[in-house]
C-alpha cells in the first residue's frame, strides 16, 4: 500500500467502520429485528447513540482538521493494524451485506438446552400454576413449560393441560429419531448470553414432516414419555405439529 | 504538515490547469464536497442493506450465520456505551476547564485514588465505554496508575450495576458487598501496585504516550467544535477496530467452544473460581447485566465463585483486552491480568469459606 493510501485508511476506518455498525443499528431498529440481538430495554439507548454517532460522522466530514498530529506507522504496526482492518472490513461487509437472522440449533447444541438454569421471575413455579386455568395454559410459552418440567417431573401437575407452542425444531440428542424439542432462546442482555430452553416431544419419525431450525406450532398433552433411550420423564405427546413463520420477537425473555 | 501538502498535490492532480481561488472559498467547497461524500456514503450504506435483506442467496451455513450473530451482537451491544464513552472523553478533553477536575480531587494519593474509584457513580458508562473515557482523563493529567483505578473501579462501583446486582442477589451470601467491596480494593491496590514503577510512561503503547505529552490544541487556531469531531475520529479510528476484533474472537469461542466444558467443572470451591473467572474472561459481557446473566448459575456454583466472575468479568475479558490494547502496552496487561485474576480468585476463596 502506498504511504498515502495507508494514512488515509488509518485516519478514516474508525469513521467508516462506525458509518457502518450505525447504518445498520439504525436499519435493524426501524424494521423491528434489533432485538435479533439485543434486549428490548436497550433499543432506546442504542438508537439515541446511534444517532448521536451519526451526527459526529456527518460532522467529521465537514469539519475536517487542517493538520493532524497522527505519527506515521512502524512497519510492525502496519502488519498488526492490516490484519485487524481484515477482519474489521469481513465484518463490515456481515453487517451490510448479510441478512440478519436468529441463532440456530448450532448454538443450542454448542449450549445444551434446559442447562443454564432461571431466574426467579422467569417461567412458572408449581405451587403457582395449581390454580391456573386452562385458557391460561394454553397460552403458555416454551419458557413457562420447561420451567415448570425442571421443578417437577411429576405427571399430575401436567397431565390434561393444553398445550399450545410455538418454537423452533431441535433434535433430543438421546434419542433424536423419536424426540425432537419445541425450543426458544431466552435473553438477559444480548444474543451472546442466549440460553437454549425446550418442550420435549414425542413423535416417532418427526424428521420425515418437519426440520431441524424450523419453527412449529406444537398443540397437544403431556403424557410419560413412551421412549426408554430418553432422560426425559414427561414429554408432550403432540395433536398437531404445523410448520408456522418464524415469530417477529424469536427471543424470549 | 505533510498531508496538507499531498492534500493539495491531490487536488490539483484532480482538477488539472484550474486556476487557484482564494484558499478561503476553497477551503469551504472542500468541506462540502466531503460532506457531500459522507451523506452519499451513508446513504448507500443504507440502501445495501435494504436490497440485501431479503435475499437468502446470501445466508450462510448455521455455524458461520451463528458466529456472525454473536459477533455482531457483542458489537451492537458495546457501541451505544462506546459512543457515550467518546462523546463524556470528548467533554472532559475539550470542554471542561482544565484545572477542574484536578483542582477537586485530594492531593494525597491514596485518597485522590480513593475518590477517583468513585468516579463511576457520576458516569455510570460501561466498561468498554469507560476505555476512551479513561484514555481522555490520562492526556488531561491523570497518572497512569490513577486512571488505571478508574477504569477498573467505574464498571463496578456504578449506580447500574449496584442496582442490577442487587436486583439479581440481594442480600443473598455476601455476593453485592463481595462485588463492590472486593472491586474497591482490587482497583486501588492496583493502582498502589502500578503507582510504584518509576517510568509511567513505559506503561502505555508509544503511540499513547505521544498523544498524551502533545500540548493542548487550542494554540493551533482550531475551534472547540473542531477539535471535538477531530477527538471523535481519533478514537473511533482507535477504539473500534478493537472492538471488532474483540468481539469476533468473543463470538468464535461462543461458537467453537461447548459452554458445558465450563459448567461440568462443577461444585469444587477452587476449581469453580477457576471456571467462572474462564467463564467471565470468555462471555465479555457488560457489568451493567452480568448479574442477570449469572445468576442462572448461582444454583450450581458456590457464592464466591460467583463474586469471582462479578469482579473479574468487568475488568478483564477478552473484548476488554482488545480494548486496553490500544493504551498499555502488552506486559502491562499481562501483568494486570495476573494480579487481577490472583485477587479476584482470592476474594472467591474467602467468601467461599466465609459464606
Amino acid at each position: 500500500m502506498s504511504p498515502n493510501l495507508l494514512r488515509f485508511v488509518q485516519r478514516w476506518r474508525g469513521v467508516a467502520l462506525m458509518s457502518v455498525v450505525v447504518v445498520a443499528t439504525i436499519w435493524l431498529a426501524v424494521t423491528n429485528q434489533l432485538i435479533l440481538y439485543i434486549h428490548p430495554r436497550y433499543v432506546v439507548f442504542t438508537v439515541i447513540m446511534a444517532v448521536v454517532a451519526l451526527v459526529f460522522v456527518a460532522s467529521s466530514a465537514f469539519l475536517r482538521e487542517p493538520h493532524d498530529h497522527d505519527a506515521p506507522p512502524t512497519r510492525r504496526q502496519n502488519a498488526v493494524s492490516g490484519a485487524a482492518a481484515v477482519l474489521s472490513l469481513a465484518i463490515a461487509v456481515g453487517l451490510i451485506v448479510v441478512p440478519p437472522a436468529t441463532l440456530t440449533s448450532a448454538t443450542l447444541e454448542q449450549r445444551a438446552i434446559n442447562d443454564g438454569g432461571l431466574t426467579g421471575d422467569q417461567g412458572q413455579s408449581v405451587e403457582a400454576v395449581a390454580s391456573t386455568t386452562d385458557a391460561a395454559f394454553a397460552s403458555f410459552t416454551v419458557l413457562d413449560w420447561s420451567s415448570l418440567l425442571r421443578q417437577t417431573t411429576e405427571l399430575s401437575v401436567f397431565s390434561d393441560k393444553p398445550v399450545d407452542v410455538v418454537g423452533f425444531v431441535s433434535a433430543d440428542p438421546d434419542d433424536p429419531e423419536n424426540m425432537f424439542f419445541v425450543s426458544r432462546f431466552i435473553i438477559t442482555c444480548c444474543a451472546v448470553d442466549a440460553q437454549p430452553v425446550g418442550v420435549p416431544v414425542y413423535a416417532p419419525d418427526w424428521a420425515d414432516d418437519v426440520a431441524v431450525d424450523q419453527w412449529v406450532r406444537v398443540t397437544g398433552g403431556f403424557d410419560t414419555n413412551p421412549s426408554s433411550a430418553s432422560d426425559q420423564a414427561v414429554v408432550v405427546v403432540p395433536d398437531a405439529v404445523e410448520v408456522v413463520d418464524q415469530p417477529g420477537e424469536p427471543y424470549l425473555y | 504538515m505533510s498531508s496538507q501538502l499531498e492534500d493539495r498535490r491531490r487536488d490539483r492532480d484532480r482538477s488539472p490547469g484550474h486556476d487557484h481561488p482564494p484558499d478561503y472559498s476553497r477551503a469551504r467547497r472542500r468541506q462540502f464536497t466531503w460532506l457531500a461524500v459522507g451523506i452519499v456514503g451513508i446513504t448507500a450504506l443504507f440502501v445495501v442493506r435494504a436490497i440485501t435483506a431479503e435475499s437468502s442467496a446470501l445466508a450462510l451455513p448455521d455455524k458461520a450465520q451463528d458466529f456472525l450473530t454473536l459477533s455482531i451482537s457483542v458489537i451492537v451491544e458495546s457501541m451505544p456505551f462506546v459512543i457515550l464513552g467518546i462523546v463524556l472523553s470528548i467533554a472532559v478533553q475539550v470542554w471542561v476547564p482544565d484545572s477542574w477536575i484536578m483542582r477537586v480531587l485530594p492531593r494525597n494519593p491514596f485518597l485522590r485514588r480513593a475518590a477517583i474509584s468513585f468516579i463511576g457513580v457520576f458516569l455510570p458508562v460501561c466498561e468498554c465505554g469507560n476505555v476512551p473515557l479513561a484514555r481522555g482523563l490520562m492526556v488531561k493529567g491523570f497518572t497512569v496508575s490513577e486512571s488505571m483505578t478508574f477504569l477498573l473501579a467505574a464498571p463496578i462501583i456504578n449506580p447500574i450495576t449496584i442496582i442490577t446486582t442487587h436486583q439479581a442477589f440481594g442480600w443473598d451470601d455476601g455476593i453485592l458487598v463481595g462485588r463492590i467491596v472486593g472491586g474497591f480494593v482490587i482497583a486501588n491496590l492496583i493502582g498502589w501496585l502500578f503507582s510504584r514503577h518509576p517510568h509511567q510512561d513505559s506503561l502505555l503503547t508509544e503511540k499513547f504516550a505521544r498523544e498524551c505529552r502533545v500540548p493542548d490544541a487550542h494554540a493551533h487556531g482550531t475551534t472547540r467544535w473542531q477539535e471535538s469531531v477531530a477527538l471523535f475520529r481519533r478514537e473511533s479510528s482507535v477504539i473500534l477496530p478493537a472492538l471488532f476484533i474483540g468481539a469476533v474472537a468473543a463470538g468464535a469461542i461462543q461458537s467453537f467452544v461447548p459452554r458445558s466444558v465450563l459448567v461440568s467443572l462443577g461444585s469444587n470451591p477452587l476449581w469453580s473460581i477457576l471456571a467462572m473467572m474462564l467463564l467471565a474472561f470468555v462471555i465479555s459481557v457488560c457489568s451493567n447485566v452480568d448479574a442477570f446473566f449469572i445468576l442462572p448459575f448461582a444454583s450450581t456454583f458456590m457464592p464466591g465463585s460467583i463474586v469471582s466472575f462479578l469482579v473479574f468479568g468487568p475488568i478483564i475479558d477478552i473484548k476488554m483486552l482488545a480494548l486496553l490494547r490500544t493504551t498499555f502496552t502488552v506486559k502491562t496487561l499481562v501483568q494486570l491480568t495476573v494480579v487481577v485474576a490472583l485477587l479476584s480468585a482470592l476474594i472467591g476463596l474467602v467468601v467461599n469459606y466465609v459464606a
